[in-house]
């Protein structure tokens, strides 16, 4: 893929990133709140054993090291790893884009309740 | 009532007030992986908890341990997760429940006045998370991990670290077996210190080896993370 899929392009067009939101609020904490879930994510993922393409520790470290230094290179730490995880999971099919898309619109409807 | 709300108001940090879509984005990866199977929402619960209270406090205990106990510090160096038990972490287990991805076998390379060690791993960003923590930032860039083996006085230098000459740095590549922290030595001005204070001092930069302890210093060194540059791309 040379493009971002279209559901992330749409959230680095938005450029919700921790620094800029942290500055706006005047917050200090230096990383974003979902960084340990994310961090989470990622060692269930390498610990996950199933048949789908889910990628290795070194394939998903790999791949987000070429992705950060590429296509995601606009981004800053740990966005880039967060859109990176989704970019991998998107191009070896074990998310779709239609699931992914509906998802983001489900679960951003259930935080604004 | 009025005075509550005063102390309310001083006390509780601001937060920010909107959801954003890198939040909505780990949630929603989340969930799908779960549905599908992929890992269960308790596996992710403890992996996340896990991430929580990790941190580099236990290295830094062991360290200041070991410069006031001669003892200490063969056991940490002969044994070194029997050393790391003492301080609080169990590299069998560390996350209580199983190991995350980085188990490991696990050594504490020990400076002395002519050797300097610092640990990188070069591959990807292996790290001794259970007694360190989390990696920062730019131990996970390609920049760090190109160059310091490279040219590891010119990337220490980056830290402000400059090393005399006749001090030998070697510069220890970790991998997804085998991780390593950096004992450095004690540094003079600490003479009749106790365990917690000298604990202070010794911050994730000298467990990495991108710092010497020094009296007064508790924080970290801040270096503004660069990308590499992609041979490819010149």
């Amino acid at each position: 893929m040379s493009r971002p899929p279209e559901p992330l392009a749409g959230i680095i067009e938005r450029n919700q990133i921790w620094s800029r939101m942290a500055a706006k609020y005047g917050v200090e904490n230096p990383v974003p709140p979902w960084k340990t879930s994310l961090d989470g994510l990622c060692d269930a993922l390498d610990h996950a054993s199933c048949d789908a393409n889910v990628p290795t520790f070194k394939e998903r470290r790999d791949e987000e090291d070429e992705l950060c230094a590429t296509l995601y290179a606009s981004l800053p730490y740990p966005e880039n790893q967060l859109v990176a995880l989704a970019h991998s999971l998107l191009a070896r099919g074990v998310i779709s884009e239609a699931e992914l898309r509906e998802r983001l619109v489900a679960v951003r409807a259930r935080l604004e309740a | 009532m009025t005075e509550l709300h005063h102390d309310h108001d001083r006390t509780v940090k601001p937060m920010v007030d909107e959801i954003t879509d890198f939040e909505v984005l780990e949630i929603a990866l989340r969930e799908l992986c779960i549905e599908k199977g992929i890992f269960t929402a308790e596996e992710h619960r403890r992996f996340t908890e896990f991430a929580e209270q990790i941190g580099p406090t236990p290295a830094a205990r062991l360290v200041a341990r070991a410069w006031l106990d001669p003892d200490f510090k063969a056991l940490a160096l002969a044994e070194p997760m029997t050393a790391s038990k003492e301080v609080g972490v169990d590299w069998l287990e560390p996350t209580g429940f199983g190991t995350p991805s980085d188990f490991t076998a696990f050594q504490i390379l020990a400076d002395t006045p002519g050797v300097h060690h610092v640990i990188v791993c070069a591959l990807c960003s292996c790290y001794p998370r259970p007694i360190l923590g989390n990696s920062p930032e730019w131990y996970r860039t390609p920049n760090y991990r190109r160059r310091l083996v490279r040219w590891p006085r010119q990337v220490l230098a980056e830290f402000g670290l400059y090393l005399p000459d006749d001090v030998e740095v070697r510069v220890q590549d970790s991998n997804q077996k085998q991780r390593y922290m950096v004992m450095p030595m004690r540094p003079e001005g600490t003479e009749g210190w106790t365990e917690d204070q000298l604990t202070e001092i010794v911050t994730r930069d000298c467990l990495i080896g991108v710092a010497l302890p020094k009296p007064g210093v508790t924080t970290n060194v801040i270096v503004d993370t660069r990308p590499a540059i992609r041979p490819g791309a010149q």
